[in-house]
């Protein structure tokens, strides 16, 4: 037996010797996409902004001029293929930082990335995955980050908004509120947080209604929604199955204000869903959208030339969120390099190192966001844009942006109270 | 079936051993030893794949037990390996069992569950038992979904990591030691079980129900039997992944994973032992060789010229699809039938008759 | 009120079932020619919608004239899957057969992925007018239409069998196909045909699934919706496949009624076509059309 642990000794030891090589030059980082599965509708913009951002950022200069050597993998949303993925990263490349993408590889990576200490940067806001201590949630999750107000935030936020609107347009009564989305775990996260405020805030919470993630034909939730009065629906699937949702209930004829969880909607969406997506409202993790004014977008507007050398194709909002968490993670691999080296933990303490922070270069995009050791909430601000679509929309999103028959307005920013009972739900 | 010369056969018990030369017998302890081993060479990545291979394995196996040695199709197997994954946690984080009890316990239930599912195994056959398999995953899939005090519901459950003596399973190496000790006991089981009585009686119902009643096999006991042991293995394979994984989400045992166990048992073989090992060890490398050839291919002038991009992620996608179908095109049997087919090459080199 | 929205739910039921009985009959109709259980019909949905999209809004061509196009599409790649992935296949378990149209399935739906994309997509309306109401339920024109195209389809069907000489000839197939190829019926062509067949039939569903919710993938799902349709009419029994599918889009709708009036699950029309289906073929193990073999020795 001894003689075999040697071996292996030795073996391993080669192993270690023979890879570091090339390993001083580049900071290894794993990139989980969804590019062919279940929820590549939202995860190919999302994804494709963050390859795009790290290849930007190895032509300009890379890492205090150390390359990153980043894998895109479409995992297709399957378990274990993100599994598989992850271990050949943790093992192999001992990356950095990964960059994630669902609900289902961030809850299934979530022990492995605690015990090997390697930053999560995921797609999916549940605010469960929020407590890196475990006292507020029922999991620890002091590696996972994630850019953007949690989905539980946002749907506060919608709520809130709600209230006010409500007021404003001077309705009488108390407004009904309304839950829609599949029994699923990203679909559901919000749920409980968002209709409890609704209460707090004088609403009567109507029982959900139910809606599959895969779209199809939904006029008998429609017509639902109709026969039950709702004054306000939030919406908390994904853009293909909202686009047939709107549509039905358009057809059905609904009189109800749509909000939209944060993955919910998208130009490309508004634009399929046509009529039937206006005056939807849905929160933006960005402080701008593309083709607003504001000095950061210079940045954003270099980076998608990585996949669009004319620079005229127009990014949805789930392509700037994904360069945002990009690029908080170069600011967060810069800070980790210049305090001790590149490496897990450092990247965790990079994120705690400043408060109210945006990467370099962004202003007025990216919003600034703080995360303490404590509590992984990145913010409590949430700004809220309404979907306006008039006409037929033009096939080319391009088009449909430029004849202004798809837009995107700002209408509020809503501040939300850090509630410590809101930690973790 | 080859033989080598001078090996004669006496008596019926010693027609149905296992290992029946010198020789199988050394080479079964010699792969038991290089199975110990394996966790000392192998990466974390290998080791990862080899731990897939080992549940979804068990899992498989349990399938080709109901569709290749009974006829019986299943298109919902991956219910009941959900259903092991969930009751192991529930078992242990409810009722407080140790993990390591919790798991054959949960494989139990499953086995239980999966007869009320094979009930109308003992009425119907071929594709209509194949459609109430599907009903049976939509069903359970939804119970999942809803069931709070078993799954946890949406948010799913946190499954506590093997613990024997105080002697925790928390690395992929020592979980490997855990996982080979059950995989190598089933198969065991499974091969033991095809050379008994029950055994003969599955095969016979599959080939022919009529004669196989005829000669006093209870059609349905046994049918419904099948459904029983298949689910039994399914349960213990989702136990195992949800203690490897640490926790079960109601995510990923849809349709496709179901999809997904019936490739490999049809890829490895029907009706062969080996051959859901070999099927399920092909699907689990599939996508990953599928990804280093496209991670190859990213970058070169392939990807350059023909403005590939993320289309790479797709054309990996059809050549999974392309590949089930050029192998059930050009190898129906099964890699288990290539497999003795090159076994017997090598024997009968340079004379092929 | 409420009976005012069961009336209309009940009128839903009726338009999604006559579709969900369009493609159970194509399906069918596989199944009883060639006894292949074809679990790629809803990715045929999927390339007859995307095709239709493509010719009507990169081509701009009137629908009127894109239609007819995507159906010749539909029929020549038909006949091209049969021949090249299914005509080896005969002689193979059914299981292998049934492995190999899922392949198919991954396939297909990976390649529509990659060459339209993964967002919806949204089709230009066809009728100038949007909507109609029937019995009180705002219904798009197209979808009204698709349900009279739909029996105009199924009458189709009811002819081409009854007495055109091909019809014929695929029922004495689906009877015993060594009889009938003995008998001088070219059983490849009655296999070919009844791919395009079914093909062009699933793409005309899947166009107005389309122009009504948006092409997306998610289309290729009314291909294991399809599937309780099926088995409450029988396998293989055509005017099965179409009760079936009526009642399926009724049963889904009822149960959502009953949901929302008094449960409060929440989904319920998405399970219980499968909960009724576990209690049909424990009371009718054949459908309620479907052949009952009965076997000898």
């Amino acid at each position: 037996m001894s003689i075999l642990k040697w071996t292996a000794v030795v073996l391993a030891g080669g192993y270690i010797l023979a890879s570091p090589a090339l390993a001083q030059e580049t900071i290894s980082i794993g990139h989980l996409a969804d590019y062919s599965g279940a929820t590549s509708d939202v995860g190919m913009p999302y994804g494709q902004g963050v390859a795009d951002t790290f290849e930007y950022i190895n032509e300009n200069g890379g890492i205090n001029g150390k390359k990153v050597d980043i894998e895109t993998i479409d995992y297709s949303y399957q378990v274990p293929r993100a599994i598989a993925a992850y271990k050949k990263w943790a093992q192999r490349d001992k990356v950095a930082a990964i960059m994630g993408w669902g609900t289902a590889d961030t809850e299934a990576l979530i022990t492995f990335v605690t015990k090997d200490k390697v930053p999560y940067f995921s797609g999916s806001y549940a605010a469960t995955l929020t407590d890196p201590v475990g006292d507020k949630a029922e999991r620890a999750a002091p590696y996972n980050f994630f850019y953007g107000p949690s989905y539980s935030d946002a749907a506060r936020a919608l709520v809130k908004w709600a209230a006010d609107d409500w007021k404003a347009k001077g309705g009488e009564g108390t407004p009904k509120y309304v839950h829609m989305g599949a029994n699923h775990p990203y679909s559901n996260s919000p749920k409980a947080a968002a209709e409890e405020y609704a209460k707090e805030l004088g609403f009567e919470v109507l029982p959900a209604i139910q809606f599959s993630l895969a779209p199809a034909d939904f006029t008998a939730q429609c017509l639902s929604l109709k026969e039950s009065g709702a004054d306000y629906a939030f919406i908390a699937n994904t853009t293909n199955s909202s686009v047939s949702l709107l549509k039905a209930c358009e057809t059905v004829g609904t009189d109800v204000q749509f909000l939209s969880n944060v993955w919910g909607m998208d130009e490309a969406a508004a634009k399929a869903a046509g009529t039937a997506a206006d005056g939807v409202v849905i929160p933006v993790r960005t402080a701008a959208v593309w083709t607003d004014e504001a000095p950061g977008l210079a940045v954003m507007k270099e980076v998608a030339k990585v996949s669009d050398s004319s620079g005229e194709q127009y990014r949805p909002v789930h392509y700037l969120a994904g360069i945002c968490s990009a690029l908080f993670v170069r600011d967060a691999l810069k800070w980790a390099d210049e305090n001790g080296g590149i490496d897990g933990e450092n990247v965790r303490k990079a994120m705690y190192a400043q408060a109210d922070w945006f990467p370099e270069g962004t202003d007025g995009v990216c919003k600034p966001m703080t995360w303490t050791d404590t509590d992984h909430r990145p913010t409590a601000e949430v700004s809220l844009y309404q979907i306006h679509v008039t006409g037929q929309p033009d096939n080319d999103l391009n088009k449909a942006i430029e004849s202004g028959a798809v837009k995107m307005d700002k209408i509020a920013t809503v501040e939300l109270p850090r509630r410590d009972d809101w930690h973790g739900h | 079936m080859l033989r080598p010369s001078g090996e004669f056969v006496q008596s019926y018990r010693l027609d149905t051993q296992i290992f029946r030369t010198r020789n199988t017998r050394y080479a079964a302890v010699l792969s038991l030893i290089v199975l110990a081993l394996v966790p000392l060479f192998a990466g974390s990545y290998a080791l990862n794949l080899l731990i897939q291979i080992g549940y979804l394995g068990i899992a498989a196996l349990g399938l080709n037990l109901l569709v290749g040695f009974t006829g019986q199709i299943s298109i919902g197997h991956a219910v009941f390996f959900g259903f092991g994954a969930f009751a192991s946690a529930c078992l242990n984080n409810r009722l407080g069992i140790p993990v390591i009890f919790s798991i054959p316990l949960a494989a139990l239930a499953t086995a239980l569950v999966g007869l009320v599912f094979g009930l109308p195994a003992a009425r119907l056959k071929g594709l209509y038992l194949a459609i109430a398999t599907l009903a049976a995953q939509f069903i359970l899939q939804d119970f999942f979904a809803r069931a709070h005090w078993f799954s946890g519901g949406v948010s799913g459950s946190i499954a506590e990591p093997i613990t024997i003596f105080g002697w925790v399973a928390d690395t992929d190496e020592k979980f490997f030691y855990v996982l080979a000790v059950f995989f190598v006991l089933s198969l065991l089981l499974v091969t033991n079980l095809l050379r008994t009585r029950d055994g003969r009686a599955f095969v016979a119902v599959r080939d022919h129900y009529l004669s196989a009643e005829m000669m006093g096999i209870n059609l349905r006991y046994y049918r419904t039997l099948a459904f029983g042991i298949s689910s039994f293995y399914a349960g213990l394979g989702g136990a195992l992944y949800a203690h490897y994984l640490g926790y079960v989400s109601i995510e990923g045992f849809d349709i496709l994973f179901s999809i997904q166990f019936l490739a490999m048992i049809i890829i490895g073989g029907l009706g062969s032992v080996s051959g859901s090992i070999l099927g399920t060890a092909f699907m689990v490398l599939l996508p990953q060789v599928m990804e280093w050839l496209t991670a190859a291919l990213d970058g070169s002038w392939i990807d350059t010229t023909l403005h590939l991009n993320e289309g790479t992620a797709f054309l990996r996608e059809m050549a999974i699809g392309l590949v089930i179908v050029l192998f059930l095109i050009l190898e129906p049997d099964g890699l288990a039938h290539r497999w003795r087919q090159i076994k017997a090459y090598w024997k009968l080199y340079p004379f092929s008759y | 009120m409420d009976g005012h929205l069961f009336l209309q739910l009940m009128v839903n039921g009726v338009m999604v079932g006559a579709l969900y009985g369009v493609v159970a009959m194509c399906f069918v109709l596989i199944y009883k020619a060639s006894h292949v259980v074809n679990f790629a019909q809803g990715e045929l949905l999927l390339v007859g919608a995307w095709v239709c999209w493509f010719f009507v809004v990169k081509y701009q061509l009137p629908f009127y004239f894109a239609f007819p196009i995507t159906l010749a599409f539909m029929v020549v790649l038909g006949i091209l899957i049969q021949v090249v992935v299914l005509r080896p296949m005969i002689g193979e378990p059914i299981i292998s057969v049934i492995m190999a149209t899922i392949g198919l399935s991954i396939f297909l739906q990976a390649l529509m992925k990659w060459i339209f994309g993964v967002s919806a997509q949204p089709f230009p309306p066809v009728f100038s007018k949007g909507t109609i109401e029937v019995l009180g339920l705002q219904v798009q024109t197209e979808y009204a239409a698709s349900t009279l195209a739909s029996a105009v389809i199924m009458a189709g069907f009811a002819y081409f069998f009854k007495y055109s000489r091909m019809g014929l000839a695929m029922r004495a197939t689906s009877f015993d196909q060594q009889v009938a190829q003995s008998l001088g019926i070219s059983v490849r062509q009655v296999f070919a045909l009844s791919w395009a067949i079914s093909a062009a039939v699933s793409a005309v569903a899947g166009v107005v699934i389309g122009v009504v919710n948006g092409v997306s993938a998610g289309l290729s799902l009314y291909g294991i919706k399809v599937f309780p349709a099926v088995i409450l009419g029988g396998l293989d029994s055509i005017v099965g496949g179409v009760i079936g599918g009526l009642v399926i889009g009724i049963l889904e709708n009822l149960a959502h009624y009953v949901d929302r009036q008094f449960l409060n699950w929440g989904n319920l029309h998405e399970i219980v076509p499968f909960y009724v289906l576990i209690i049909i073929l424990m009371v009718k193990p054949y459908g309620l059309f479907g052949t009952r073999d009965i076997e000898r020795l």
